[in-house]
């Protein structure tokens, strides 16, 4: 590390960038206790406590179904993405020249800008019946994110000791049992941040969503507020609300797992 | 935070024991069992079939989109009925005579460009900074994610508040601060810096967290030395450490522009690619001429032609990053 002792003053400069960095959602917050008139009275902080934006948003949104098909989606997403995955970076970490050649072909394919994928999976998703569907969404999210968990997983598979692997040979496990009962518990810390990571992405995911789901009742909280909002709703209030409901589900998840996220978003990432 | 560090990366090619060229010997193993294996030999050899549900996702994902979209461009469709009647180069003739996606496809290299550029000098410098305080990371690590997972749909609607003309916190601010009434998304430099800053705000702790590791990984005894021969802490930075850095703060510069060219969901809530098309990026563009306009074959013809951008420049910067890559050894 680069300090010989540890000093103050950097504390202070992150704990000011910290502070000037959390005014738009410390803003949120305090739209979300104004009134209208209050908002516009060009205050930054309430002048009294408004509490019936809450139960209005609830109201004027169907908050709990585009949060209910936002988890759907995202777990489903997460399950194929796993799925694919996990064999995926076995094979990208284990077999030599064959597993960098197809690691190199999973990242190229990341490079590629997800509109690429939107008007042709939306013709594939039609003529198979999944259009406006969550499984339909959460499949082309998890197939989205499929390179990003490659990537991850490709470096805690790497970490597992051959030596546990042979001698599961030896006993005669073929290769995708050894995946099943060695592999995926001895990378389970990895497997978990990688899954995380792939939720806050499904979950967060606004092209897939927009293209596919037309019907109100299967679209997801991002979409559904994205529509909410716009120059002609004047209800900061509720879009406030909405906003930290959709938020907060992500941030206790972070806060929990704060320590394996950072491992795996560095592990992955530094290569 | 030893955990944060990234094992070395055993090479891809591990030698066997044999020479290369040498036929392998069989190992004499004990009668009725199969021969010992030699250590990273070839009882190890993995099958193929792990390889095969990826290669299926990818021809999903990736080979049969962008030959689709070679269909689409070169058809007449329309969401209700693709691939008609053939039309030729008429789709993609019709994508590039538009103002607004030629415009798209330079604003979107600018935008990937600066946002990059920006938050991998605001990313090192808290990353030094964080290196300096000389802690564990502890709750920054906390408060590092919250930004990278926050929704962009969200993380649009609270800047779009925060920005608002009327009721949000800048303009009375500025307001009361006697600095006027300034309105960044009325403008187009205003609203192209305004996606910027959002951009920043929202991936800047991705690079602080990657740099970070990697001076985690800046061998201890270098520094030393280099106090004790009396350099400056600058010094220090500016010689010793960037230069040892320099593959990972390339590799993170790339990794970002990649993610740059995506951007579309901040672009849709916050500045819906206005005023005029003064922040309609690419996948903004496409999105509204396939999906709002519906001139399906005009927008598949632009994604192949952003795309070849896309590629052309990641080709490009990942060339220039195997120099820097083998210039710093």
């Amino acid at each position: 590390m680069i300090a010989t002792r540890p000093r103050r003053w950097p504390s202070a400069v992150l704990a000011l960038v910290t502070a000037v960095c959390s005014i738009p959602l410390l803003y949120l917050v305090s739209l979300s206790l104004r009134s209208r008139d209050d908002v516009l009275s060009g205050s930054l902080l309430p002048s009294r406590l408004f509490w019936d934006n809450w139960p209005d948003t609830f109201r004027s949104l169907d908050l709990g179904r585009f949060l209910l098909n936002s988890w759907v989606v995202a777990l489903l997403a997460v399950a194929v993405t796993l799925a694919l995955a996990l064999p995926g970076a076995y094979y990208t970490a284990r077999a030599g020249r064959a597993g960098e050649r197809l690691s190199a072909v999973v990242m190229a394919s990341y490079c590629a800008p997800p509109v690429v994928a939107v008007l042709p999976l939306f013709f594939l998703l039609r003529s198979a019946g999944l259009n406006n569907t969550l499984p339909g969404l959460a499949l082309v999210v998890g197939l989205a994110n499929l390179p990003v968990a490659v990537w991850l997983l490709d470096g805690f598979v790497r970490r597992v000791p051959r030596e546990i692997e042979e001698a599961a040979w030896l006993d005669g496990l073929g290769h995708w049992a050894t995946l099943r009962r060695i592999v995926v518990p001895l990378a389970s810390p990895g497997i978990v941040a990688a899954g995380l990571i792939c939720f806050f992405l499904s979950y967060n995911e606004l092209l897939f969503a927009i293209s596919f789901q037309q019907q109100t009742s299967v679209q997801t909280l991002p979409v559904a507020l994205s529509l909410f909002q716009g120059d002609r709703n004047i209800e900061f209030g509720q879009q406030a609300v909405a906003s930290l409901i959709g938020i907060a589900p992500v941030y206790l998840l972070a806060v929990l797992a704060q320590r394996r996220l950072v491992a795996g978003l560095v592990a992955g990432a530094v290569k | 935070m030893s955990a944060v560090v990234a094992p070395p990366r055993p090479s891809p090619s591990a030698p066997a024991d044999a020479p290369a060229g040498a036929r392998p010997r069989r190992r004499p193993g004990l009668p009725g069992l199969p021969p010992r294996p030699r250590r990273g030999g070839r009882v190890g050899r993995t099958p193929a079939s792990l390889s095969w549900p990826l290669i299926a996702a990818l021809l999903v994902f990736s080979a049969f989109p962008f030959a689709y979209l070679i269909g689409l461009a070169l058809t007449e469709s329309t969401l209700a009925r693709p691939l008609g009647a053939f039309t030729g180069l008429d789709n993609l003739t019709e994508a590039l005579s538009s103002t607004a996606f030629k415009g798209s496809l330079w604003r979107s290299t600018l935008f990937a460009l600066t946002a990059s550029a920006v938050q991998l000098v605001l990313g090192t410098a808290l990353a030094l900074l964080l290196a300096v305080r000389g802690r564990r990371l502890g709750w920054t690590g906390v408060v590092l994610l919250l930004p990278l997972v926050t929704p962009p749909v969200m993380v649009g609607v609270a800047w779009k508040l925060l920005l608002a003309p009327v009721g949000g916190a800048l303009p009375s601010i500025a307001g009361s601060l006697g600095l006027g009434d300034p309105n960044p998304l009325g403008s187009p430099t205003g609203a192209m810096v305004t996606l910027i800053v959002i951009d920043t705000w929202q991936w800047t702790p991705f690079v602080t967290l990657l740099v970070y590791a990697a001076l985690l990984g800046v061998p201890r005894d270098l520094l030393d030395a280099a106090r004790i021969d009396g350099a400056s802490s600058w010094q220090t930075v500016r010689h010793i450490v960037l230069p040892l850095i320099a593959g990972t703060l390339v590799a993170v510069a790339l990794l970002r522009m990649i993610i740059a060219f995506k951007l579309f969901d901040i672009v849709y809530v916050v500045t819906s690619g206005g005023p005029g098309f003064a922040t309609t990026l690419s996948s903004f563009d496409i999105y509204r001429t396939g999906l709002q306009q519906f001139q399906v074959g005009e927008a598949a013809a632009a994604t192949i032609v952003f795309s070849l951008l896309v590629g052309v420049f990641v080709t490009v910067v990942s060339r220039l990053r195997r120099r820097v890559a083998g210039a710093a050894g």
